[in-house]
């Protein structure tokens, strides 16, 4: 696999299908030790490589710090984050990341937006790799134009085939729908749990939409309020691939209960 | 009338009324210098100055290409220096604390004050008058080019150093393409000043040159030949001014401010 070859990591805990992720006892305080905000309490989670998970939590439950320290952004105060087995030390050019915002370089035609990552990590002739992401997402036809002539959805469409490029070991989201609309979002949640499928990339997903986090992942990771703690960690049992019918199920139905129940008794839902 | 006529017959407008206005002012200072005899030593008419023109259309042109050549490589280093500069300033927060004092002290010396000085540092002729195109544009180069490149989206930034960039790349793939257009109107503005530092040169530091011509022309009360000067160089600077644009239309096509002309050109096409 090319991705395989790319990888400082070799082939340890590192399977053609992603990464998997190990969280040990991962803390994070700004501004100093002792007396400092903390964002994330001693958090400890793994993530099978592969997997699809989802992480829901109230605003400022520190889903974005967790980020920063899975993309290494950011250091923790306290623990160690492995991918594929390996401690992140400093920025991990193997993932790649959705942002809320699409971020896409207005002087950049599509095409030349999707293979930045390529660009930057110095890998040629990844330009095949991109039209066939473009065409797997819709949006081929747009390959040659401008950023501002494309909607949200497309938009973030491209935003996304941009972090898949290089075959990252781990795709993450940040939020990356909640800027859409309503029925364009529903398109996405459809298209992401796809291209999970086809891409077979551990993926982790941080959302405030709890259909959301349920349709997209096979497993739920709830978060408390700050400092941020797993509360709950929910397997979701659906085969794939899945419609968006299946959100009226009782099964379905049931899940979103359990998450919106913790919530409630965090006080941040009124049920 | 459809919207599309309408816009037409407006954009005929944009132009007729204009050109209106021109030909009844020219033609309220021909019949005023006629009509009271004004001496031409005083106000030329501006068919003698068309006449003038046309006479010394060579003399005209020779001294302006001098001009041009000054102005144009006085800017070529006003804007080497103020791209280098700029970029150093937005690096380093020391340079940034170190240089710009200085460089906002020489913005704030009025520069025709100073122009004698320069005749005794550079001497006289080309490099003097270079050095004065210089002081005249490098400034707005330099602060554009800073607001440019300090303008960059900060989750972009974020985003290209979590896929593993270097300083150099964050630079070449999101702080100068993003200042592109910042950087632009920049150069357009020295564009527009290069012409004049020169003139101001080559009036105090210079034996040829339309600056030179002008002082000269006065001198000898040929104030025809003032006024001709002054109309080469001011259609000169228009023209300098289209060109600038043209560029700017070719570099930034995806800018907002490029957005009209792109969605035209691609309904022609």
């Amino acid at each position: 696999m090319v991705a395989a070859d790319l990888s400082p990591w070799g082939s340890t805990g590192r399977s053609a299908a992603g990464a998997s992720i190990l969280l040990k006892n991962v803390e994070k305080i700004y501004g100093g030790p002792t007396g400092g905000l903390r964002a994330i309490a001693p958090l400890t989670a793994e993530l099978r490589a592969g997997q699809a998970v989802s992480i829901v939590g109230p605003s400022g439950c520190g889903k974005s710090t967790l980020m920063r320290l899975i993309a290494g952004l950011d250091a923790p105060s306290r623990g160690e984050i492995l991918i594929g087995n390996v401690p992140v030390t400093g920025p991990v050019p193997d993932i790649g990341i959705v942002f809320q915002r699409d971020l896409l370089l207005e002087w950049r035609k599509v095409l030349g937006n999707v293979l930045l990552p390529a660009e930057i990590k110095g890998l040629p002739d990844m330009e095949a790799r991109a039209r066939e992401l473009l065409k797997e997402f819709d949006v081929e036809a747009f390959a040659d134009a401008y950023p501002w002539q494309l909607s949200g959805g497309m938009r973030q469409r491209v935003a996304i085939a941009r972090a898949l490029l290089t075959r990252p070991a781990l795709l993450f989201l940040d939020e990356p729908f909640s800027a859409l609309d309503a029925l364009t979002r529903d398109q996405m949640n459809v298209l992401l749990q796809h291209v999970q499928t086809t891409e077979g990339v551990t993926t982790l997903l941080i959302t405030h939409s709890i259909m959301e986090a349920i349709f997209c992942a096979d497993r739920v990771l709830v978060m408390s309020g700050r400092p941020g703690a797993i509360i709950d960690d929910i397997r979701v049992p659906f085969e794939r691939p899945r419609r968006l019918a299946l959100r009226e199920t009782a099964e379905f139905t049931a899940i979103g209960r359990r998450i919106r129940e913790h919530f409630e008794k965090a006080g941040v839902l009124v049920g | 009338m459809s919207a599309a006529e309408k816009k037409q017959d407006s954009a005929a407008a944009s132009v007729l009324w204009p050109l209106l206005s021109g030909a009844i002012g020219l033609a309220l200072w021909e019949g005023l210098v006629r009509t009271f005899k004004v001496p031409s030593f005083i106000l030329p008419a501006p068919s003698q100055v068309v006449v003038t023109i046309f006479d010394q259309w060579w003399y005209l042109l020779s001294q302006l290409a001098i001009t041009v050549f000054a102005a144009g490589l006085g800017l070529i280093i006003a804007v080497v220096f103020g791209l280098v500069a700029g970029a150093a300033i937005t690096t380093s927060r020391l340079v940034d604390q170190m240089l710009t004092p200085w460089l906002v002290i020489a913005h704030a010396v009025p520069k025709v004050v100073i122009a004698p000085l320069f005749l005794v540092w550079f001497g006289f002729g080309l490099q003097s008058e270079m050095f004065f195109v210089v002081a005249f544009t490098f400034f707005p180069v330099i602060v554009n080019t800073v607001t440019g490149l300090k303008s960059a989206d900060p989750e972009q930034l974020l985003m290209v150093r979590a896929m593993g960039a270097t300083p150099a790349q964050v630079l070449a793939k999101i702080q100068f393409p993003n200042a592109l257009a910042s950087i632009c109107a920049g150069i357009k503005l020295a564009v527009t000043l290069a012409p004049v530092g020169a003139v101001i040169g080559e009036f105090v530091a210079s034996n040829a040159g339309l600056g030179h011509l002008l002082i000269r022309a006065v001198g000898d009360m040929d104030t025809s030949l003032a006024f001709a000067a002054v109309t080469v160089f001011s259609v000169f600077g228009v023209l300098l001014w289209r060109a600038a644009e043209w560029v700017e239309r070719r570099v930034l096509p995806w800018h907002p401010s490029q957005r009209d002309a792109f969605l035209q050109r691609d309904a022609n096409t």
